[in-house]
């Protein structure tokens, strides 16, 4: 479980990035956080393994206190903690088995990491996790020959290679086209089920936070503006989130994802314009075919 | 030419061209250069062109000196080329070359991580870090050479200590400028997995540094194959000693134009090598 009591954070150059932020992520839960860029989105998410601390209050993950950890301490929590990037972050000429493997490097002493040297289960965890994300042919690739989205499932992978409790995605799909956005989504989705790992992410497109979690965190300049359930949130929530509301384009673009039209419907479609609108049903026939 | 230029549109917009400011450092450095050329010219001694033949004469084929008896011929002078002492000077050379630029090498790399703004971020370390290095690298290899020379002796350990204080000097600059440019994304990735910095390091950062660390060890190789030639002048072993043994004497001019042809050799190989490799790492 994680829990954020009074959570504040405040950069070194003075700015608030988060404000009294009082919060309950259960295990095996799929949240969402949603904002406008600088709303600190990335900084709640980063206080979570402290690679962002928390300068006030206290963030605990399964009772312990992170923002206290230290050392081996923390190093034992971010083990158990993956964390994927808006750009992968992969070393793009290193093999994909190498990348995954990496996952593995905090489970043993830095002197035999240095020398390569893993034993024979995690070697098997590392091709199991890129089996699990359906990429096992590529192993032995460069990283950066594959496609922007088999990336993102390395660096989910690798992430998986921690045997991890809880998964922060920073921005996961922010890079890719809508339809490979669809299928990592979609293997986030699955990673969430099947192996009942908690997943905490930021995002961009309201439309996927609602259709993928099963829980929504809105922040506002630094406050929590909403908390509750991705079904729940409507218009009037988004103007809470975003200080105004929403036009279609914003939402992402995708009108055929299922929950968008109650979501975004009254506002976007009927009252903003009306050009707008068959504008969107353009796109989405397009991407329809 | 000097002065601000305005355009105007067909629109009637008039849009003032800002005057080109390269203008002023390339004056100064042509009026430098008469000024130099003028002083230098001051002291211009006679010109002996006509001496260029004879040198290359003696240099490069078999030179007689009835007077004193001596008597060469081309056999004498590739005799000589494929020498003994040329082939172990040339051995010398090369083994004190690359012992040097491994040894600069290695000790370069953590020297490179704590000059490295991007790893080391506390800025009193990594400050006084690079004053170091400059210190190092303002030091020419030649006194190094004659410092170590004093110090040890005369040969190759003299030339292997100065090649690689060089090397180590050139390469850590070279690599933590190479260390600050690379994509830290996977860094931060590797600690978010619980890394501690020294495997994070070893993760991320060095396979991105690896192709480059090996070509910048390879350049620095050919480099020091040419430097460690000079520094034989100063005693420091290898071609240079045995270059210098015969500079004196006009009568083994001949022998100078073997060692030169030898180490023009060697210079091409290393070259042809150096380019082999690198295309290899790309």
């Amino acid at each position: 479980m994680i829990k954020f009591i009074n959570t504040g954070k405040k950069y070194p150059n003075g700015f608030q990035a988060l404000e009294n932020i009082n919060l309950e992520i259960n295990d095996g839960e799929f949240v969402a956080i949603i904002g406008l860029s600088g709303a600190g989105k990335s900084t709640l998410l980063r206080t979570i393994n402290k690679m962002n601390a928390a300068t006030s209050g206290q963030v605990l993950v399964n009772d312990k206190d992170v923002s206290k950890l230290e050392g081996k301490e923390l190093r034992e929590l971010r083990r158990s903690i993956g964390m994927i990037f808006q750009s992968f972050n992969l070393v793009k000429r290193a093999s994909v088995y190498k990348n995954v493997l990496a996952g593995r490097v905090a489970y043993h002493s830095t002197f035999k990491t240095l020398f390569g040297i893993f034993p024979e289960e995690d070697k098997i965890m590392a091709l199991e996790a890129l089996e699990k994300m359906g990429i096992l042919d590529k192993a032995y690739e460069r990283a950066d020959r594959l496609s922007g989205g088999q990336q993102q499932r390395v660096a989910l992978a690798r992430a998986l290679a921690q045997n991890p409790k809880i998964i922060l995605a920073d921005e996961p799909v922010a890079s890719l086209d809508p339809i490979t956005t669809l299928a990592v989504m979609d293997d986030f989705k699955r990673i969430n089920r099947d192996y009942g790992i908690t997943i905490v992410a930021n995002m961009h497109h309201v439309d996927l936070a609602v259709k993928y979690a099963d829980r929504i965190i809105g922040l506002q300049a630094g406050k929590l503006v909403y908390d509750g359930p991705s079904d729940a949130i409507d218009e009037e929530k988004l103007i809470q989130i975003y200080g105004r509301s929403l036009h279609a384009d914003e939402v992402h673009g995708r009108v055929d994802a299922p929950k968008i039209k109650d979501v975004a419907g009254t506002s976007v479609f009927d009252k903003e314009n009306k050009k707008e609108k068959k504008k969107s049903v353009k796109i989405s026939d397009v991407e329809g075919e | 030419m000097l002065a601000a230029k305005t355009i105007t549109l067909p629109s009637g917009k008039t849009v003032k061209q800002p005057f080109n400011k390269i203008i002023i450092p390339a004056a100064i450095a042509i009026a430098v250069f008469i000024v130099c050329s003028w002083v230098v010219l001051q002291n211009k001694g006679t010109l002996k062109l006509y001496e260029i033949g004879t040198i290359f004469k003696q240099l490069f084929s078999p030179t007689d000196y009835p007077a004193m008896n001596i008597h060469h011929t081309w056999g004498d002078y590739f005799g000589y080329l494929f020498s003994l002492e040329i082939r172990e000077a040339l051995g010398e050379t090369l083994r004190m070359s690359f012992i040097g630029s491994i040894i600069g090498s290695v000790l370069c790399l953590p020297f490179a991580i704590l000059c490295s703004q991007n790893i080391v971020k506390t800025k009193w370390i990594y400050v006084p870090m690079r004053f170091i290095i400059n210190l190092v690298r303002t030091m020419p290899t030649m006194v190094m050479a004659v410092i170590a020379v004093s110090l040890i002796g005369m040969g190759a350990l003299a030339g292997i200590i100065a090649t690689s204080i060089f090397t180590f000097g050139i390469m850590t600059k070279m690599l933590y400028e190479c260390i600050e440019a690379l994509d830290m994304g996977p860094y931060e990735a590797l600690q978010s997995c619980g890394a501690n910095k020294t495997q994070a390091f070893f993760y991320s950062v060095f396979p991105q540094l690896l192709p480059t660390y090996l070509g910048y060890f390879i350049y620095n190789f050919e480099i020091n194959v040419r430097t460690s030639i000079v520094l034989g002048y100063v005693g420091a072993g290898g071609l240079g000693v045995i270059l210098q043994a015969n500079m004196d004497s006009i009568y083994t001019r001949s022998r100078v134009g073997a060692i030169l042809i030898m180490m023009f050799l060697l210079v091409l190989l290393m070259q042809a090598f150096t380019r082999y490799v690198r295309g290899k790492l790309q």
